[in-house]
């Protein structure tokens, strides 16, 4: 039997790499989950449950937090490269609905891991906290989570309870008008803040309005997030017999930031209570 | 002459019977009417006329049954500058971007339509397919760019009737407005120079037409019309290439008439087509689906009769 020496030493350089390679692949991952969070509803939950160490990947809109600054952007929320997500190697990807729909398939066939998370009731908000935090090993940090959010909501609903409830107009874009009906998040947190929201039924979550139909609802607050100004919003025709503009109380990014109502998050709770201020301001 | 008749009659009719339902429909306070509806009519209408009565000039000018108000980039350039303002933040000035938008593409499609002094009609359209080609990738670049915002995107790109004016927004559309019907007048004007120049430039020439120049300045004009329109209403299809069609079929020649009833029934059109847009759903339909909805199989109907 003849020795080929070189060949024997191509052999064992070739296992040497191949078993180092799979070492230092496993201690890379020993024990730490790798998580790759598309939305940033989920990202900020995960990072208040502690878990900002098991993120591997998020998108640009992932901003709350700071500390989610360094972490590998894979996309934006509506663009997400799905090779990026794959060379991160994730355990455990979690996406959102709608434009991401056809992303958490996607990510799916390639054999990954992935949960798709999307709240859209207030009430869910608890529920999606215990479901990250099992998920993701947080399951004590995600139960005193979810207790203090219930909790909160319970409260902000018996503050609100038996209240007049001043009507709302929230304006997500100017042209064409959108508005946004009780089925949507941001919809259900104004309601619970003690508002009442002018648009309760809409066709769909986000939808265009007629601006008579706002004129004709005479809301006492308008929020507006459509980049509008105020003096524009009081110079508009037609609108000067509403009573939020005649009463100015019109508010807008700077007054309330849309992240903390229009995103289920931990901070919603903050969210309400700063709608509340702005629907019951006699009460400070 | 009867088929005349009829025509007027009907448009008379349909006129007045749109403009009461849009008005009054539905039993609104005095301030909706004259605050909100009256101006939304007095956009839709006046984008109606121009789209229409553009409509049948190009396709004399261009002689090309195709042609179309938007069928020189206009649109597209225009439409480019209003959703580009849009998804930088700056709503209010979304017309002025669209305005920018017309103007920059008018120079670019006047650079590549002109060689050696001549202005003709292959040329031109040529340059304006590019041009609207280029201005087309420049929004679905920005649509992929910006999804957050693609209300804005489609509200300019199907046609939104329902713009939100102040007043200082109004009263400056009412002098934008002032100035497009003059350049209206004008175009009616020179109807009697097109019907010469569709039967050859050499002709046009021999009875004392500078083709070139007529040319020029309607291609200048309607531009400038065309930016106008899209700045407020966004793109609307079909009113620019179908109703000319529609009209001839009933006014079968002369410009000078074909551009008359172009402009009404275009005005006519659109006001119905708005007016159906938003009732005939829960939600309010974009308008340019429904003119296209309502009017082709009208016209395939008219077509068949034929």
């Amino acid at each position: 039997m003849k020795k080929n020496p070189f060949g024997l030493i191509a052999t064992l350089l070739l296992l040497a790499i191949l078993i180092t390679g799979a070492c230092g692949d496993r201690k890379d991952t020993q024990g730490q989950t790798r998580i790759v969070a598309l939305s940033p509803e989920v990202a900020e939950i995960i990072a208040s449950l502690g878990g900002t160490s098991l993120l591997v990947g998020v998108t640009q809109e992932c901003k709350y937090p700071p500390e989610l600054a360094g972490i590998k952007k894979v996309g934006n929320f509506g663009a997400v490269s799905r090779e990026a997500v794959l060379a991160l190697k994730p355990d455990l990807v979690f996406t959102s609905a709608l434009e991401q729909d056809a992303l958490t398939t996607d990510l799916a066939k390639m054999g990954l891991t992935v949960k798709q998370i999307y709240p859209k009731k207030l009430d869910d908000l608890p529920l999606v906290v215990l479901q990250i935090g099992e998920l993701i090993g947080k399951t004590e940090e995600a139960k005193i989570l979810a207790d203090s959010l219930s909790s909160g909501i319970a409260a902000m609903r018996d503050q609100t309870a038996g209240k007049t409830r001043p009507k709302v107009y929230l304006e997500i874009y100017r042209d064409p008008l959108m508005s946004v009906s009780d089925d949507s998040f941001v919809g259900e947190i104004i309601e619970a803040a003690g508002g009442d929201n002018i648009f309760s039924t809409l066709e769909r979550d986000y939808a265009r309005v007629s601006p008579e139909a706002v004129v004709k609802a005479q809301p006492d607050i308008i929020i507006c997030y459509s980049r509008d100004s105020l003096e524009s919003i009081l110079a508009r025709k037609g609108w000067q017999d509403i009573p939020a503009v005649r009463s100015r109380r019109v508010y807008f990014e700077t007054d309330i930031d849309p992240d903390l109502i229009q995103q289920a998050t931990p901070r919603t709770l903050e969210g309400m209570r700063r709608l509340y201020k702005l629907f019951f301001p006699s009460e400070e | 002459m009867k088929r005349n008749r009829i025509f007027t009659l009907l448009l008379v009719l349909a006129g007045g019977l749109v403009v009461a339902f849009y008005l009054f429909g539905g039993g609104v306070d005095a301030n909706i009417v004259t605050e909100l509806r009256l101006p939304r009519l007095i956009l839709t209408v006046f984008t109606g006329m121009t789209l229409a009565g553009i409509g049948s000039v190009y396709q004399l000018m261009l002689a090309n049954p195709l042609a179309e108000p938007y069928i020189l980039g206009i649109s597209s350039g225009s439409a480019f500058g209003s959703i580009l303002f849009g998804v930088l933040g700056l709503t209010l000035l979304m017309p002025l971007g669209g305005f920018i938008g017309a103007v920059a593409t008018l120079l670019l499609v006047w650079r590549l339509a002109q060689k050696k002094g001549s202005f003709d009609r292959s040329r031109l359209l040529i340059a304006g397919v590019i041009a609207g080609m280029f201005f087309a990738a420049g929004i679905s670049l920005v649509m992929y760019l910006f999804q957050k915002d693609t209300m804005i995107i489609l509200g300019t790109l199907m046609g939104n009737l329902g713009h939100v004016f102040t007043r200082g927004e109004w009263s400056f559309f009412l002098v934008l407005m002032g100035v497009s019907l003059l350049i209206l007048a004008w175009l009616w004007f020179r109807a009697p120079a097109l019907d010469i120049m569709s039967g050859g430039d050499i002709y046009a020439g021999s009875v004392g037409i500078n083709v070139s120049r007529v040319r020029k300045e309607i291609f200048v004009l309607t531009s400038l019309l065309i930016g106008i329109t899209v700045s407020y209403a966004g793109i609307i299809g079909f009113v620019g290439l179908i109703i000319p069609h529609v009209v001839r079929f009933f006014v079968p020649s002369g410009q000078k008439r074909v551009y008359l009833w172009s402009l009404a029934a275009g005005g006519i059109f659109l006001l119905l087509g708005d007016l159906v847009a938003k009732n005939i759903a829960a939600i309010e339909l974009p308008v340019g689906v429904v003119t296209a909805a309502v009017g082709c199989p009208f016209f395939v109907w008219l077509m068949l009769r034929k």
